[in-house]
């Protein structure tokens, strides 16, 4: 499926951040903004919130916690009891190094692998064909959705204009 | 207050030396009723400063070696820290004049030993003296020559003060690495000069930089507060929380492997050190240190508004900071007094003297040069710094 949008085309960061501060205040809806290095100051302008990876990380930490215990707890006291040198079939120091490690790696594979189901970002899924040309190399690219209801051509364009747009454009792009 | 600008107030100065007098009027009193116990209480509080201004230095290294922009609006904070160097230098000097009160090995009863006098090569007090002298002197070395080029920088503002400081940092970190384990091995480890542990190096670095990031953290943020530093925003005060989240960690990872594989080989020679604490009076202590110097830091520290508040950072440092004084205690006391722990006069003494003296020095290198080092060449970025 294709969607037409609106593109802003600027070749100064500084104006790409003033005119996304402007369009999010006058209510216009921001696809996204294409940009060929990392901007500053670009989530506050298109007014992104917080990822919330930060919760699954610290859930799935919590879980990766828990069960290497539990592991443990069962495998060496409860299930399997082995006298290890004499130490206690329950002894938490020896459990640590285990319990740190299963911790670590949950944590990271499934924040990972949360973070490429919520961007769509795994194997085999259809990469879209016609990118914006030029926003990888020299130029910043602010993208308007002309399907939304707050849509006001004037608006945009004077938007673009006026924070020193190179041009404005209408794109087909598949979504 | 000015903004680039710290003054101490000449009250606050007086109050400063009156205090810390009679914090060190107690601890000398000691020495003269119970020198034994005194000179504990003194090699504590002695390293305890010692180790904020060299961690404040390792610190400053590692801005430097990681042409860190961010960093350098806390330059000159860090290098106000690292500024009770000489000081600190002195303090552990004086440390010889106690060192037959405080290490077994240089007494007598150290030659009918048989353990002592094999390790008497090296466990000396001409060696251990010797040793002393130059690594401090090493140590002042490399702090004065970083500390030489930055403000030679606000003078003519040539960027190569910033590449020397560079390699300077950089040849500092290597023998701040090995010349550091071989201070905490003759200085805290040798106090039970039967024991030894390869980490114990590591560890005390480790607690170092936990000591000196606190402490550069309690000092920007005050003088944020006064107006001093205007410049310093929420995302420095941020990464230099998630510094001090990262390296309470770490340490407390040393910790662990440290206490894990002495327990697990349950050797004698080994376990000895940690029996040594688990009798009079110490075992509460010694679980203490890792719940306040980690447990409650990393809980405290975990969400990113608590690592981007003010006042939260400055209580969690103020726990930190508790936490190193109790693991150098911990380190320290078993052996000196191993009858009885006891946080008395002796200990207090000494803590309020070498603090007054510590904020002084702090204060003096503070006020003695502007606040701002506007002419390094990563200023702009660093007063222009946003992280996430």
């Amino acid at each position: 499926m294709s969607a037409r949008v609106f593109v802003g085309w600027f070749d100064d960061e500084h104006a790409l951040l003033r005119a996304t501060t402007a369009a999010r205040e006058d209510g216009l809806a921001i696809v996204d903004v294409f940009t060929p290095f990392a901007v500053h100051g670009i989530d506050e302008a298109m007014g992104l919130r917080r990822s919330r990876l930060p919760i699954i990380c610290f859930c799935a930490g919590a879980t990766g916690l828990a069960f290497g215990i539990f592991l443990q707890v069962y495998a060496s006291a409860v299930s399997w009891p082995l006298n290890v040198g004499g130490k206690p079939f329950n002894s938490m120091p020896a459990f640590l190094p285990v319990i740190f490690e299963l911790t670590v790696l949950c944590a990271a594979l499934i924040t990972v692998a949360a973070l490429l189901i919520r961007t769509r970002l795994f194997p085999r899924i259809r990469a879209p064909k016609n990118l914006l040309a030029r926003v990888t190399d020299d130029r910043f690219a602010l993208v308007l959705s002309p399907a939304s209801d707050t849509w006001n051509e004037k608006k945009a364009v004077a938007i673009c204009d006026r924070e020193g747009a190179l041009s404005t454009t209408y794109e087909e792009v598949e979504s | 207050m000015k903004r680039g600008t710290f003054v101490l107030p000449g009250s606050t100065r007086t109050a400063l030396l009156v205090i810390g007098t009679v914090g060190f009027g107690t601890l000398g009193v000691g020495l003269a009723l119970s020198p034994a116990r005194a000179w504990s209480a003194y090699l504590i509080n002695a390293f305890y400063f010692l180790a904020m201004a060299m961690g404040a230095l390792t610190l400053i290294a590692l801005l430097y070696v990681a042409k860190a922009g961010w960093g350098v609006v806390i330059k000159r904070v860090a290098e106000g820290v690292a500024g009770y160097l000489p000081w600190a230098a002195g303090s552990m000097l004086l440390v010889l004049a106690g060192v037959h009160h405080l290490y077994s090995w240089s007494g007598a009863h150290g030659h009918d030993d048989p353990i002592l006098k094999a390790k008497s090569a090296y466990l000396n007090v001409p060696g251990f003296a010797g040793r002393m002298v130059v690594i401090l002197a090493l140590w002042l070395l490399f702090a004065g020559a970083l500390r030489r080029r930055s403000l030679a920088q606000d003078a003519d503002g040539k960027v190569t003060h910033t590449t020397s400081s560079v390699a300077i940092s950089a040849g500092f970190l290597i023998v701040f690495a090995l010349s550091g384990s071989v201070a905490s091995f003759d200085w805290i480890m040798s106090l039970g000069p039967h024991w030894q542990s390869t980490i114990f190096g590591w560890y005390n670095l480790t607690g170092m930089l936990v000591a000196g990031l606190a402490a550069v953290l309690v000092f920007a943020i005050g003088l944020k507060r006064l107006g001093a530093l205007p410049e310093l925003n929420v995302c420095h005060i941020h990464d230099l929380t998630k510094l001090l989240f990262g390296m309470t960690t770490f340490w407390a990872y040393l910790w662990v492997s440290q206490y894990l594989l002495i327990w697990y080989a349950n050797i004698p020679e080994e376990t000895a050190y940690y029996l040594d604490r688990f009798d009079g009076g110490y075992k509460m202590l010694f679980w203490i240190v890792p719940i306040v110097g980690w447990l409650v830091p990393f809980l405290l520290l975990l969400p990113r508004a608590a690592k981007r508040s003010e006042s939260h950072v400055l209580r969690v440092c103020a726990v930190v900071l508790v936490g190193r004084w109790i693991d150098v205690y911990v380190m320290v006391a078993p052996q000196t007094m191993p009858e009885h722990a006891g946080i008395g006069l002796f200990e207090a003494g000494g803590f309020v003297g070498f603090a007054c003296l510590f904020v002084l020095a702090v204060s003096g290198a503070l006020m003695r040069t502007p606040l701002l080092a506007k002419r390094d060449p990563y200023w702009v970025e660093s007063v222009h710094h946003h992280g996430t």
